[in-house]
């Protein structure tokens, strides 16, 4: 072993990007199939709505527009992306295996965007694919796209924030989930400055954007809509990972004994 | 420290660490200055002082003793909250650098769940750049699970586990290797097999640190031992420094057993026992004794031959307990 050579020194042979091992590393060791199945429930909970909108006695499109605005963007996805999110880092930090990482020179920035990437990889088959599918499922086959763009914009901000989340506190779900209903559900409702950074509002005004004839009362004054909305998301995704990054040098890591 | 029992040779004083104080060494890769972590109300480490340089070195101590703290300090895994801790001379907690030289296993059996043991060293060869393809598996070779490679790492026992753990430090090469409690859930050739590859990469001028709380797994290994106990150095030196300086030192036992009496008047025959005393209070005798490896030799054949039943022999001195309960062993 003391022979080893590393480094990039060496340089004959091909070395493996750190963030293509990262994304790897976040997809194999983050993902074991209980998890898989956890993240099946809220799609499947995406396709149940998708049925409910058929009991609603409105046309097939603006039945499903009310309920994916209600149920999907607001319920199904941010609980499929606090799974992921939490999967690709916090609990990973709570199980104690995140040093293994963390004690690498792999840059911050690379960890934090790598395990991103995996998971906004993760929510595009699964979360944003069910909504797509519970369109169909509604008989409103013309929203499907609309729903997929809302659906996997919405997932990617929400996989970044609850990143950003996991690295502040070992509370990842309870801080998420107070995120998602007390602030912007609730507040959000209220205050339009704070749903113009929501997630859940933001992926509701691309919806919105995308199809045609909305209903009136999903257009709410004040919150971008269709490209804008997704330009604000990046935004926000942005911030959250840059606020990751910065989290993760103040890291207090201890075992799962700890 | 000022009033601690072992003679200067082997005990960190209160003196500016300089070249006689055994708690340094010259060429130092490691070195912690005046490191005091706690969490919350609960000190960790007090005002440690002490350096690490090429070979083994043991970290001795009783649980919490801040063994794993200190080592989480020298990785930078857990903030100093006073003092510094250099890893050759760079800050392990802010210089990513650090990472490239320095490798730890820690004592935790947690694994990433999902990976073999070769997708995980390999892994770890990626984030460390390691150049060297056939690395992963040299290292897992280096600790005999070449043949487990491709095994999920969470379906091995805590041994492969530690094992597995052993070879993703050493794919990097490290020139700085820390392990705590390394031997954990080995079996006994694995141990002898570990302890050859520590002091290997010690004798190829690695600065390897081992923590242990079984004084004859250090000893085999580790050519210096430090000692902490409640979070503060208790000892420095060479194992014989600190023997001898235990055997200088008078240790009071405490022995309670079926029949005080007859066991007194067969202790006082002892050459090992300097004095003897009955305390009602913890209703047991208390041993007084320069030769504690004699006396813990000594008192169950005494007590064997006298068909006396010992229920219980515990150290006095709290400062000593963890290297005492292990001479007795």
């Amino acid at each position: 072993m003391t022979d080893a050579a590393p480094v990039a020194a060496a340089g004959r042979q091909r070395l493996t990007p750190r963030l293509v091992a990262i994304m790897l590393y976040a997809r194999r060791s983050c993902f074991p199939p209980k998890r898989w199945l956890a993240l099946l429930m809220p799609c499947v909970g995406a396709l149940l709505f998708g049925l409910l909108a058929r009991a609603i006695d409105l046309p097939r499109d603006r039945a499903f527009a009310n309920v994916a605005a209600e149920g999907i963007f607001s319920l199904a996805m941010p609980i499929t992306a606090l799974i992921i999110g939490d999967s690709v880092l916090g609990a990973e930090v709570r199980a104690g295996t995140f040093h293994f990482t963390w004690l690498t020179p792999a840059p911050r920035w690379q960890i934090v965007v790598g395990r991103w990437i995996t998971g906004s990889a993760v929510a595009m088959v699964t979360i944003a694919p069910a909504s797509a599918l519970a369109a169909v499922v509604a008989g409103s086959t013309r929203s499907a796209g609309a729903a997929y763009v809302a659906s996997a914009v919405g997932s990617v901000a929400y996989v970044a924030l609850f990143i950003a989340i996991g690295c502040i506190t070992r509370r990842t779900a309870v801080w998420a989930l107070t995120l998602v209903f007390l602030v912007e559900r609730l507040l959000g409702e209220a205050l339009t400055g704070i749903a113009q950074l929501s997630p859940t509002w933001e992926s509701r005004a691309i919806f919105v954007g995308l199809i045609d004839n909305p209903p009136a009362r999903l257009i709410r004054d004040g919150i971008p809509a269709g490209a804008d909305a997704v330009v604000r998301l990046a935004v926000v995704a942005a911030a959250a990972l840059a606020l990751a990054v910065f989290r993760m040098k103040r890291m207090r890591l201890s075992g799962a004994s700890d | 420290m000022t009033d601690h029992p072992l003679p200067p040779e082997a005990v960190h004083g209160t003196v500016p660490p300089d070249q006689f104080d055994p708690a340094f060494v010259a060429d130092a890769t490691v070195e912690a200055r005046d490191v005091s972590v706690w969490f919350g109300p609960k000190v960790a480490l007090s005002e440690l002082s002490c350096s690490f340089g090429a070979g083994v070195s043991g970290l001795l101590g009783p649980n919490g003793a801040g063994k794993t703290t200190l080592m989480r300090a020298i990785t930078g895994l857990t903030r100093v909250n006073e003092g510094s801790v250099l890893v050759e001379g760079r800050n392990p907690r802010t210089d990513r650098q650090v990472h490239h030289r320095m490798a730890l296993v820690p004592e935790d059996e947690a694994v990433p769940p999902g990976l073999t043991a070769r997708q995980f060293v390999r892994y770890i060869a990626d984030l460390r750049q390691v150049a060297d393809r056939s690395a992963p598996d040299a290292a897992l070779g280096e600790v005999g699970l070449l043949d487990a490679a491709d095994r999920r790492v969470d379906t091995f026992s805590k041994g492969m586990r530690q094992r597995t753990k052993i070879a993703a430090a050493l794919v990097c090469d490290p020139r700085v290797l820390v392990l705590d409690e390394p031997l954990n859930g080995a079996d006994p050739v694995q141990r002898a097999h570990l302890i050859a590859l520590f002091r290997r990469l010690g004798a190829a001028g690695r600065t390897v640190i081992v923590s242990s709380h079984v004084l004859n797994e250090v000893e085999r290994m580790a050519e210096r031992v430090i000692v902490l106990v409640h979070g503060r150095l208790a000892a420095a030196g060479s194992h014989r420094a600190i023997r001898d300086a235990m055997d200088d030192t008078p240790r009071h036992v405490l022995v309670r057993c079926d029949d005080g009496r007859r066991l007194g008047s067969a202790l006082v025959g002892l050459a090992a026992v300097t004095g003897l005393t009955f305390d009602p209070k913890r209703d047991g005798l208390v041993v007084q004794t320069l030769q504690a490896r004699e006396l813990a030799a000594a008192l169950p054949r005494l007590a064997r031959d006298a068909s006396i039943r010992l229920h219980e022999v515990r150290p006095l001195d709290d400062s000593l307990e963890s290297l005492f309960r292990e001479l007795v062993r």
